[in-house]
């Protein structure tokens, strides 16, 4: 029997309403089993889905750690306590992304050997898979053996989720040179060079993320962070132009029809929604982490994604990456 | 040493010193030896999650030394290195 997706129900800047219309989406076109994970009056209408009753709720402002351990009664805590009792095979959350991290990390564990977990980020690469950016914000400080292993579980993650034989990974400087960068960056890349196990393409930088050449982008949680805020900046702000100059008069709206056909495809590609949100490497099960805005389209296709990571049975496969002996 | 034998002054401060270092450890995929009781935990590169993991599997442990062992979350921010938390603990056992 295929165990449910435990869903926050209540985390999200428009929850619980589009996160359960998400939930009652992905059961009824994808066949999955999801159970919703609240409080049930603030729910109101499940819409015919299980919930499982809690009492709290960590507000997306609230303080990680802290409220963990306050809140154990919290959607957050609840759901991921359901997959470290292997009552679900598999947590989402688009609630306050700490917490999210906290309560997995508190309650599911690290799989042996792993240092720290890592958030890793697809990001659109037209005509290809998705680009994994490593860490996209879990850890804001790191160490060269930590950057490592982040580029161990990220291509372990591609090899299983996208069926990438052989994961390109790119280190991400100021410059395509190994003397360019920090001191963590340099000697970061001085290690992921001696790693056999990886294939280390050299440093990428930037502009290196649409288009990519590699399917692994790994860099430190603040750069990770900076950069992925500022890539969906920019997007944002590329897509509004757009769309505000088609909209400047009646001959660019004749002109927009036209290209609207083609453009939409492009930047459906480019939505963030359409990603299924963010994956955290490195615990002994699966947390999906949707982006705080998620609407049902978003929720649906992190749910689908956190389904795909159940199936490919990617938390053995970075089990024996990370502790080779345990295979 | 029996956990069900124990009594809080059973845990003296060698032990509790041992516990936090191998704790600490695990969580820090470290040794115990790489663990000095000097050691200033930002220095060890343990972030606050990190220290919320030691935080939990002591309590964890100490519970089944004294019954409902908790550490104050109004305390953790002076839990800065091993030397302190050592001591916090022992203080803490001592007055259970």
């Amino acid at each position: 029997m295929t165990l449910p997706i435990a869903l926050d129900a209540m985390g999200g800047d428009f929850a619980p309403g589009e996160i359960v219309a998400g939930a009652r989406r992905a059961v009824d076109e994808l066949g999955l089993s999801v159970i919703l994970v609240g409080v049930p009056e603030l729910i109101g209408d499940s819409l015919g889905l299980e919930v499982f009753a809690c009492t709290q709720v960590i507000a997306m402002d609230d303080d990680p750690a802290a409220s963990v351990r306050k809140l154990k009664d919290s959607s957050l805590v609840r759901c991921a306590e359901l997959v470290r009792d292997g009552r679900a095979s598999a947590m989402v959350s688009a609630g306050n992304t700490g917490a999210t991290m906290a309560s997995a990390l508190l309650r599911m564990g690290r799989l042996p050997g792993v240092v720290r977990p890592c958030i890793a980020t697809p990001i659109p690469n037209p005509g290809h898979t998705p680009t994994v950016l490593v860490d996209a914000g879990a850890n804001a400080e790191c160490t060269p053996e930590m950057l490592v292993q982040f580029a161990q579980m990220a291509s372990t993650f591609v090899r299983a989720h996208y069926g990438v034989a052989e994961p390109k990974v790119g280190l991400l400087s100021i410059g395509e040179e190994s003397s360019k960068g920090t001191p963590l960056v340099k000697e970061t890349h001085q290690l992921l060079a001696n790693d056999a196990s990886l294939n280390f393409v050299g440093n990428v930088e930037g502009r290196d993320f649409i288009p990519s050449p590699v399917d692994v982008v790994v860099t430190d949680g603040f750069t990770g962070n900076v950069a992925l805020k500022t890539l969906e900046g920019a997007l944002t702000f590329i897509f509004s132009t757009v769309l505000g100059v088609i909209n400047t008069n009646d001959e660019t709206r004749a002109a927009g029809r036209v290209l609207m056909e083609h453009l939409v495809p492009v930047a459906n590609e480019l939505t963030p929604e359409n990603q299924g949100g963010a994956m955290l490497l490195g615990l002994d099960g699966i947390c999906v982490i949707s982006h705080g805005s998620s609407n049902a389209t978003a929720i649906l296709n992190a749910l689908r994604v956190a389904s795909e990571m159940d199936r490919a049975d990617v938390v053995s496969k970075l089990r024996t990456t990370i502790r080779p002996d345990q295979a | 040493m029996s956990a069900d034998a124990a009594t809080p002054s059973s845990l003296d401060r060698a032990a509790v010193l041992a516990m936090v270092r191998r704790d600490l450890a695990e969580i820090l995929e470290k040794t115990p030896d790489e663990i000095s009781e000097d050691a200033v935990f930002a220095d060890l590169g343990a972030d606050s999650l990190a220290l919320i993991e030691l935080v939990e599997a002591l309590e964890e442990t100490l519970a089944t030394y004294v019954a409902g062992f908790h550490i104050d979350d109004e305390d953790l921010e002076g839990l800065t290195s091993v030397r302190v938390a050592v001591d916090y603990v022992v203080a803490k056992l001592q007055a259970a």
